[in-house]
C-alpha cells in the first residue's frame, strides 16, 4: 500500500481481517464440535468419496454380520436336531441288537416293536422340525411338511439349497435336506424302521439282524451330515471373525479420513483466538486520536 | 498609476477564495463516511495580473498581482481504478453466486452423514438381504416395502428441493433484472443532469459520485464497460449498448438477460452466475440424479440366474434361447430392479401371469426420474407381491406352485448393490460415470459437487480480496483523510485571517490618505 492512507481504509482493512479471522475460527470450531474434518463435500472432495465408501461398506458389513448370525443359529438348530436324530437312532440300534438276540420271546419283541414305533414317530417329528416356523429339512419348500406321519418312507424332500449372503459375492448354503440326512425315499431310515417294525411283529429275527447293517449305514449318514454341519458352522464362524476384523479396519479407515485431529484443532483454535484478539486490539488502536484531538 | 482601492479588492478576493476552500474542507469532512464520495479540492489560481493603469505604458517593472481566484472545484478520482474495480467486481459477483448455489446443493446431498440418500439406498439393499433370510415371511417384505418407499420418497424430496432451487434462481434473476433496469434509468437521468450542470461551466462533483456508485453496483451484477463522453457515461454489456449518454438503449428484463447470456454478451457478474447456476450446475445435478434413478429402475445390468430357476412362459432372456428351467447358472442382462423383479415369483402364488415391475411411474409421468419414481402401488397395497423366489414346483395335486422358501431373487436383488450398471447406454458422455455401481455413481457426482464448490469458494474469496484491494487503492486516492482535512482547515483559516488582516492594513492606509493627508500645519 502506497501513499495516502485514510481512516476509512484502515477501518475496512480491519473489518476484512476480522472477518477472515472469524471465518477460520468458525471453521475450526465446526471441526471441534463435530469432531470431524469433513463436514461437507467441499471440505475435502477426495476424502469425502473415501468416507462415503467406508460408510457404505460398513453398512453392508453390518448386514453380512446379521446374516452370519442368522446362519449360525440355523446351523446350530440343525446340529441339535441331528444330534437328537443320532440319539434316537442309537437307541433303536441298541433295541435292535437286543431283539436280534435269538432268545427273545415274542412278547419281548412286541415290546421292542412298540418302542421302535414310538422312536420312529419321534424321528419323523425330528424330520418335520421347524425353525422360526420353517421346516428345516425340506429344502426350499420350507412351508411344506416334508415327512408324512403315515408314509414317511415315501416322502421326497425338496433338494433346494438355501443360501445366505455373508460377503460380497459369497453365499453359503446353510440347510441340509431330509434326503441327505435320512436317505433317499427308496431306502430311507423310515423305510428301514418300517421293515424293522414288521420283522419284529412277525418275529423274523433274521431280517431284524440283517436290518442292523442298514441301520448302521443310516446312522453313519446322519453323523456324516452332522459333521458337515459342524464344518460349515466353523466356516461361518471364521467368516464372522473376518467380518468383525473388516468392520474394525473400516472404522479406523473412516476415522482417519473423517475425524479431526483434536490436538491439532485445539492448538489451531488457540492460535486463532490469539490472532483474533490481536486484531481486536489493533482495532482499538485504530480508534486513535486524530489531529482533531490536538487542535484546540 | 496605481489604483487606490485595488488593495481592498485583492484582500476581498483572498477572503472569498479561502472561505470557499474552508467550505470545501467542511464538505469533505461531512462526507468522510459517504459511500462513493471522492474528496474535493478547490483549485486556487492567482488572478490575472495587471499592468499599472495609465495613459502610456508605465516604466515600472513587472505586473502587479491581483490576488487569488478559484477556477474549479476538482473531484480527486482515478478513472483507471474504476474500470479495474468493475472488472474484479463482476467476477466476484459471478463466483459468489455460484458458491452460494453449490453450498445449497451440498446441504441437499447432506454428505457425509447417516441420513442421506446413500443411507436410504443401503437400507433398501440390506432389506433384500433380510428378505433373503426369510423369503416366506411377510414382515421381511413389509421392511422391503418401507425401505423402498423411503428410497423413492428421498428421491422425490431431493428432486423437489432441486426444482425449488431452480425457481428461486429464476426469481432472483428477475429481481436482479429489475435492479439493473432501475439503475440504468438512474444513470441516464444523472447523465442528463450532469450534462446540464456542466454545460454551465460548473463541476457536478457530487452527481458524478452518485453516478459512479450506481455503476459500481451495476458492475457486480453484470459485466460493464464504461466510457465517459461529453454526453455522460456510455455503458455497454459485452457488445450490447445499455446506455449512450442521455439515451437508454435497452429495457432489461430476465428474457433480455437470458438472451444476452446465450449470445455471450453477458459473460460475468451475479446474473451470469445465477443463470449458470440454474442452467448448468442445478440442471446437471438434477440430470445426474435422474440418470441414477432411471438406471436403477430399468438400466441394463448383468445378473447370473442360478441353476433351477424356473422361467415364466413368455419370458425372453437376453441373450439367447429361453428354456423353462435353467440347467446351469446363466448370465443374462436384465432391465434394472424392475426387469429383475419381473422374473421372480411372489407370495401371491401366481406363476402364470407376467411378473410386476417393482418401481412404477407416478400418474402422468412418461419416464423414470427422481421426481416420477414410486413403488408399484400393487406392492404398497399388498406386500405379498414382493417377489423373492425364482422357483416353482408341481404339487401333489398337480398344480404349479411357488417355492416360497427360495430366496434366489432376493439374493440377486441385494447383489445389484455391488453390480455394475450401464449409466450411459446412448454413449452421450454427459453422465459422471459410464458404468459402475449405483453407489459409485452417487459418490462420483457428490464428489463433483464438492470439487466445484471448493473451487467456487476459493475463487470467490480470491475475488473478494482483489475487489477489496482495488477499492482500497481507490480509497487511497479519493477517500477523505481527516488529518489532511484538519491540516487544510488550519491552512485555510490562517490564510483567511491573514487576508482579513491585509484588508485592515489597506483600510488603515486609506484612512491615512483620506483623513490625515493635506492637513499640514493645521
Amino acid at each position: 500500500m502506497s501513499g495516502r492512507i485514510t481512516q476509512n481504509m484502515m477501518n475496512s482493512q480491519l473489518l476484512t481481517n476480522l472477518n477472515s479471522n472469524m471465518n477460520r475460527m468458525n471453521n475450526l470450531q465446526n471441526q471441534m464440535s463435530t469432531s470431524r474434518k469433513i463436514n461437507k463435500p467441499s471440505d475435502d472432495p477426495v476424502g469425502l468419496s473415501y468416507s462415503m465408501r467406508y460408510r457404505s461398506e460398513l453398512s453392508s458389513n453390518d448386514q453380512y454380520a446379521k446374516n452370519v448370525d442368522g446362519a449360525i443359529s440355523w446351523l446350530d438348530y440343525s446340529d441339535t436336531m441331528l444330534g437328537q436324530a443320532g440319539s434316537v437312532l442309537q437307541r433303536i440300534r441298541e433295541l435292535t441288537v437286543n431283539a436280534a438276540n435269538g432268545t427273545n420271546p415274542q412278547d419281548a419283541l412286541k415290546a421292542v416293536q412298540s418302542e421302535v414305533d414310538q422312536l420312529s414317530g419321534q424321528l419323523v417329528d425330528i424330520g418335520n422340525s421347524q425353525f422360526n416356523g420353517k421346516y428345516v429339512f425340506n429344502g426350499e419348500l420350507t412351508d411344506k411338511v416334508p415327512y408324512s406321519k403315515t408314509t414317511p418312507e415315501a416322502s421326497v424332500t425338496d433338494s433346494g439349497q438355501i443360501n445366505f449372503q455373508v460377503g460380497v459375492g459369497t453365499q453359503i448354503p446353510i440347510n441340509v435336506t431330509g434326503n441327505q440326512v435320512f436317505g433317499d425315499p427308496s431306502d430311507n431310515v423310515f423305510g428301514v424302521l418300517k421293515n424293522l417294525s414288521t420283522a419284529l411283529s412277525t418275529g423274523d429275527q433274521t431280517t431284524v439282524s440283517s436290518l442292523l447293517g442298514k441301520l448302521d449305514e443310516r446312522m453313519e449318514q446322519v453323523n456324516n451330515v452332522r459333521s458337515d454341519v459342524g464344518a460349515k458352522t466353523n466356516r461361518v464362524e471364521l467368516v464372522q471373525n473376518r467380518l468383525s476384523d473388516i468392520s474394525i479396519n473400516l472404522q479406523s479407515l473412516q476415522s482417519k479420513t473423517e475425524d479431526a485431529d483434536m490436538a491439532e484443532v485445539i492448538t489451531n483454535i488457540k492460535t486463532q483466538e490469539n490472532v483474533y484478539e490481536a486484531s481486536l486490539s489493533a482495532g482499538s488502536k485504530l480508534i486513535q486520536p486524530s489531529l482533531i484531538d490536538f487542535l484546540r | 498609476m496605481r489604483s487606490t482601492f485595488s488593495g481592498l479588492e485583492l484582500a476581498k478576493r483572498g477572503l472569498f477564495a479561502q472561505q470557499t476552500a474552508l467550505q470545501t474542507t467542511g464538505h469533505n469532512i461531512a462526507n468522510a463516511n459517504t459511500t462513493g464520495y471522492s474528496r474535493q479540492v478547490v483549485n486556487l489560481v492567482a488572478s490575472r495580473p495587471l499592468e499599472a493603469v495609465g495613459m502610456t505604458s508605465s516604466a515600472l517593472p513587472g505586473q502587479i498581482g491581483q490576488g487569488v481566484e478559484f477556477d474549479h472545484i476538482n473531484r480527486i478520482r482515478e478513472k483507471f481504478l474504476d474500470s479495474q474495480y468493475y472488472n474484479e467486481n463482476k467476477n466476484y459477483g459471478d463466483w459468489s453466486t455460484r458458491q452460494d448455489t453449490l453450498e445449497k446443493l451440498e446441504t441437499i446431498v447432506n454428505e457425509p452423514s447417516d441420513t442421506s440418500i446413500r443411507t436410504v439406498m443401503e437400507n433398501f439393499w440390506n432389506s433384500w438381504q433380510e428378505l433373503s433370510k426369510s423369503p416366506e415371511d411377510l414382515t421381511a417384505r413389509a421392511v422391503v416395502k418401507e425401505n423402498a418407499l423411503a428410497l423413492t420418497d428421498a428421491f422425490n424430496h431431493v428432486s423437489g428441493q432441486l426444482s425449488d432451487l431452480n425457481s428461486d434462481l429464476t426469481e432472483n434473476i428477475k429481481v436482479k433484472a429489475t435492479q439493473i433496469d432501475t439503475t440504468l434509468n438512474q444513470v441516464v437521468s444523472l447523465n442528463k443532469e450532469i450534462h446540464r450542470v456542466e454545460g454551465l461551466g460548473n463541476d457536478a462533483n457530487d452527481l458524478r459520485d452518485q453516478r459512479d456508485v450506481l455503476v459500481d453496483n451495476l458492475s457486480k451484477m453484470i459485466n460493464v464497460t464504461v466510457t465517459d463522453t461529453d454526453n455522460g457515461y456510455n455503458i455497454k454489456m459485452g457488445g450490447t449498448d445499455l446506455v449512450t449518454g442521455t439515451d437508454l438503449n435497452a429495457t432489461v428484463d430476465s428474457a433480455f438477460l437470458t438472451n444476452a447470456a446465450s449470445s455471450g454478451d453477458l459473460a460475468s457478474g451475479e446474473v451470469r452466475g445465477l443463470i449458470d447456476s440454474r442452467d448448468n450446475i442445478v440442471a446437471d445435478f438434477q440430470k445426474q440424479l435422474d440418470t441414477m434413478v432411471k438406471t436403477l429402475a430399468e438400466g441394463d445390468v448383468k445378473v447370473t440366474l442360478p441353476t433351477g430357476t424356473v422361467l415364466r412362459a413368455g419370458t425372453t432372456l437376453n441373450p439367447g434361447p429361453t428354456p423353462t428351467t435353467l440347467t446351469a447358472d446363466t448370465a443374462v442382462t436384465v432391465k434394472g430392479v424392475n426387469g429383475l423383479h419381473q422374473l421372480g415369483y411372489s407370495l401371491n402364488g401366481d406363476v402364470t401371469s407376467p411378473g410386476i415391475p417393482f418401481f412404477t411411474l407416478k400418474d402422468g409421468a412418461t419416464d423414470f426420474s427422481a421426481a416420477s419414481i414410486t413403488v408399484n402401488p400393487q406392492i404398497v397395497n399388498n406386500v405379498e407381491n414382493v417377489a423373492s423366489s425364482l422357483r416353482t414346483y408341481t404339487d401333489t395335486d398337480g398344480t404349479n406352485k411357488v417355492v416360497k422358501g427360495n430366496n434366489g431373487l432376493a439374493l440377486l436383488m441385494s447383489g445389484l448393490s455391488t453390480t455394475n450398471f450401464n449409466f450411459d447406454p446412448a454413449n452421450t458422455g454427459t453422465t459422471v460415470l459410464n458404468g459402475g455401481t449405483v453407489d459409485e455413481f452417487f459418490r462420483a457426482f457428490v464428489g463433483e459437487i464438492g470439487v466445484q464448490s471448493q473451487e467456487a469458494q476459493r475463487q470467490a474469496s480470491n475475488q473478494k480480496l482483489l475487489v477489496d484491494q482495488v477499492d482500497s487503492r481507490r480509497q487511497s486516492v479519493s477517500g477523505v483523510s481527516l488529518d489532511e482535512e484538519m491540516a487544510n482547515m488550519i491552512k485555510y483559516q490562517h490564510a483567511y485571517n491573514a487576508a482579513a488582516r491585509s484588508m485592515t492594513t489597506f483600510d488603515e492606509c486609506l484612512d491615512k490618505i483620506i483623513n490625515s493627508m493635506g492637513v499640514v500645519g493645521r
